[in-house]
């Protein structure tokens, strides 16, 4: 993995990376909330922390951000070292908190032009671009409506648009699509995918692994305030040795097509249970075809394919002994 | 400074925004200040006596006593008096009851019916009739002792009217009572109670305001300011910066609103301003104290309206302090309320200038100072347990 790579990475890091976070930890009294936790985020990475109620994600983000100081370990984020007394690194970031953080009197412009002049734009340089989030975010036709009339999802929409508003190198989201509506999250997941194809670095929480899977190039997981495990969806599913399963139900010449199916490279093992075929498969993606083709040649009618693979679910619950829902 | 004037204008816009608002900071002021301009205005010299009675020594007499006091005097049947009283604009009515006339004549005790209105006009009105009573009976005893000398009454009266030319010694024991309608001599109709709504509603509003920055803290928009490459003094001082024009604002707009409407005189504009800013200063740091210390949004306007109300009552924000008891009146001094109305009485209607109202001003300033320390102080121990 990244991290236990030697200083050559290390150096090459530093230069290039978005983010360094390393051995970050902080307490709440006698809890651990964040345990020496360390990860890097290339520029155009998505990297996602991928954690249950409480693992500390919310946390570590805080920190991250410069919100909240740490009890020791380091952030850079461009190559600046980030803490809550040192303003200037914060410009690169950009946070959308979990909580919905934006002011329910003012219109979707006026949280926009707010949050611009935080960061300190202004003039025409902020009208422009807040115009150019607000057509981003979809919410160019209701930009004079107050926030607290919007929709659960325009709400978040709106919470993204001002983490994204001064073009930072990094945009974090903490559970952004918690309490959303699916049609609603589908965009909001889409909106991250075109910006990181954009080539911005995020950095994205949730406790849905299927938001993991489909949006970060690598993730993190983390429980406890640790982070478990680290590495992209396939490396992880091989960390724990996790298989691919592929079920053949149908009639004919079972024993034939068990024979011809050992055959194949990527079926590792061929287990009969009386009314189907039950084998495990290295990338049954790509192998299935081949393997449909090998059974119904033995001689075997089939009924039904069906393909099981592990997720991070069953990763996670493999690396903590416990659901990552509760 | 462009950090601290976005959360500054923000809180402004925020403030502006609420519905509930437009009633309580721009009708109600004026509605009250109307009130209380027809009920109470118009005292001490203004509002004028209505002498209900026949003709007669007595009547004359009492009429000249209260002319002397540069009391409007009118000649009133007693139905039209007591209506005018309790319309406000009699400041009371006097009723000489049938036959008083005659017992006058014939030295006899009498009785005299006062009707004044109710609150500071009427009680100082009430004291100026009842001093004119007791002068005119003085004048009386006065005339009746150098008579039973043997002094012929032409000469007697002479005589009386040289000697009140150098002492006029009923004035020196009603002197005291005298204080409350000297206060308001030269106030308009509306001038008492236009400084009396101003104080209470500044306050009132800044302290109710505070559910708004309890709002920002709970829906995370103060620890998400933060995040933006800001120090946490400018978010801290773009909140005090905000508070402090929520009550400038409700101040300016009383003082402009009833400049135009009930022609109110707030004195010179530059130093009314002045006590107003020292005042509003006050009441920004209360809101910031209550904002940051009370996490329940209902909570904190309950105790808002509740304090401001208080105070307002005590300090002079509800009845003139002129009518308050000397403990009272100093007991009220405790109030921010009570300096800035000392401070207002002193430009509108002494004539004071800057160096009159100084100390006024520095005991609102020090108050201020306490006040906006501690709540700076407090809002950002509650936003930094909040992160
Ligand atoms: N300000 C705080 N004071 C005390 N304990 C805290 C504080 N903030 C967080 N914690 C604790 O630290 C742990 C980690 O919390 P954190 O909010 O980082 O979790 P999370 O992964 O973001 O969870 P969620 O998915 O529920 O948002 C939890 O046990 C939480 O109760
Ligand atoms: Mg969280």
């Amino acid at each position: 993995m990244a991290g236990d790579e030697d200083q050559v990475g290390d150096t090459r890091g530093a230069v290039d990376d978005v983010l360094v976070v390393d051995g970050l930890s902080r307490r709440f009294g006698e809890l651990r909330a964040v345990d020496e936790v360390s990860f890097r985020i290339a520029p155009g990475e998505t990297y996602g922390l991928l954690g249950p109620n409480g693992a500390g994600k919310t946390t570590t983000i805080s920190m991250v951000a410069g919100l909240i100081r740490a009890d020791a370990g380091t952030v850079r984020v461009a190559g600046q070292r980030m803490s809550p007394s040192h303003p200037q690194p914060k410009r690169h970031i950009g946070l959308v908190p979990q909580d919905l953080a934006i002011y329910p009197e003012l219109s979707a412009r006026e949280n926009l032009v707010f949050f611009g002049r935080l960061q300190g734009m202004g003039g025409a340089d902020l009208k422009g671009r807040v115009q150019e989030v607000l057509e981003l975010i979809g919410l160019a036709d209701r930009a004079k409506d107050k926030s607290k009339n919007f929709s659960g999802g325009m709400k978040r929409r709106l919470n993204i648009g001002i983490g994204l508003l001064h073009e930072p190198h990094l945009l974090i989201l903490d559970e952004p699509t918690v309490g959303v509506d699916p049609q609603s999250r589908n965009s909001i997941l889409e909106s991250v995918e075109r910006l990181s194809t954009a080539g911005m670095a995020v950095l994205y929480t949730t406790h849905y692994m299927e938001e993991a899977e489909r949006l970060c190039d690598r993730i993190g997981i983390i429980d406890t305030g640790r982070i478990q495990a680290e590495g992209t969806r396939d490396e992880l599913i091989r960390l724990t040795g996790g298989v691919d399963q592929i079920r053949l139900a149908g009639t004919g010449d079972l024993t034939h097509a068990i024979e011809s199916l050992r055959e194949l490279p990527a079926v590792e093992q061929v287990d009969h249970d009386g009314l189907a075929l039950r084998l495990t498969v290295h990338g049954a993606p790509t192998a299935v075809a081949e393997i449909v083709t090998r059974a119904t040649g033995a001689g075997m009618s089939l009924a039904d394919v069906e393909i099981t693979r592990p997720d991070l679910e069953s990763v996670f619950l493999q690396l903590t002994g416990k659901a990552l829902r509760d | 400074m462009r950090p601290v004037a976005a959360v500054a204008w923000a809180e402004l816009l925020r403030f502006l925004r609420d519905r509930s608002n437009i009633f309580f900071v721009f009708v109600f002021p004026m509605l009250l200040v109307f009130v209380l301009g027809s009920t109470f205005g118009g005292a001490g010299t203004q509002g004028g006596v209505r002498v209900v009675g026949e003709s007669g020594a007595l009547r004359d007499a009492l009429v000249a006593q209260l002319e002397s006091q540069d009391l409007s005097v009118r000649m009133a049947d007693e139905d039209e008096a007591l209506e005018q009283v309790s319309r406000g604009r009699a400041a009371a009515g006097l009723i000489l009851p049938d036959g008083v006339e005659e017992a006058y004549a014939r030295g006899d005790r009498i009785e005299l019916e006062i009707v004044p209105t109710s609150g500071a006009a009427g009680l100082a009105m009430r004291q100026q009739v009842a001093t004119a009573v007791e002068t005119l009976q003085l004048d009386r005893a006065a005339l009746g002792a150098l008579t039973q000398r043997g002094i012929e009454a032409p000469a007697a009266e002479a005589a009386l009217d040289a000697a009140r030319g150098r002492v006029t010694p009923s004035r020196v024991t009603v002197r005291d009572v005298d204080d409350v309608a000297q206060a308001f001599s030269g106030v308009g109709q509306f001038e008492v109670g236009a400084t009396s709504q101003l104080l209470l509603f500044v306050f009132l509003t800044s302290l109710a305001g505070s559910s708004t920055l309890i709002q920002a803290r709970r829906e995370g928009v103060i620890a998400r300011s933060f995040s933006a490459p800001v120090r946490s003094g400018q978010v801290l001082l773009g909140q005090t910066t905000g508070r402090f024009a929520i009550a400038m604002f409700q101040g300016l707009y009383i003082m402009i609103a009833t400049t135009l409407i009930f022609d109110v005189d707030w004195g010179d504009p530059l130093l009314a301003v002045l006590i107003l800013a020292c005042f509003g200063a006050v009441a920004a740091g209360a809101a910031m104290l209550l904002g940051s210390l009370v996490d329940n949004e209902a909570a904190a306007s309950g105790i808002g309206v509740g304090l401001g109300l208080v105070l307002a009552g005590l300090g002079g924000g509800m009845a003139p302090l002129e009518i308050f008891s000397d403990t009272l009146r100093t007991v009220a001094h405790i109030t921010p309320h009570a300096w800035a109305y000392d401070a207002f009485a002193d430009i509108q209607r002494r004539g004071g200038g800057m160096i009159d109202i100084l100390p006024q001003l520095g005991v609102l300033l020090a108050m201020a100072a306490v006040v906006l320390a501690a709540g700076t102080w407090s809002l950002r121990r509650s936003v930094e347990r909040s992160l």
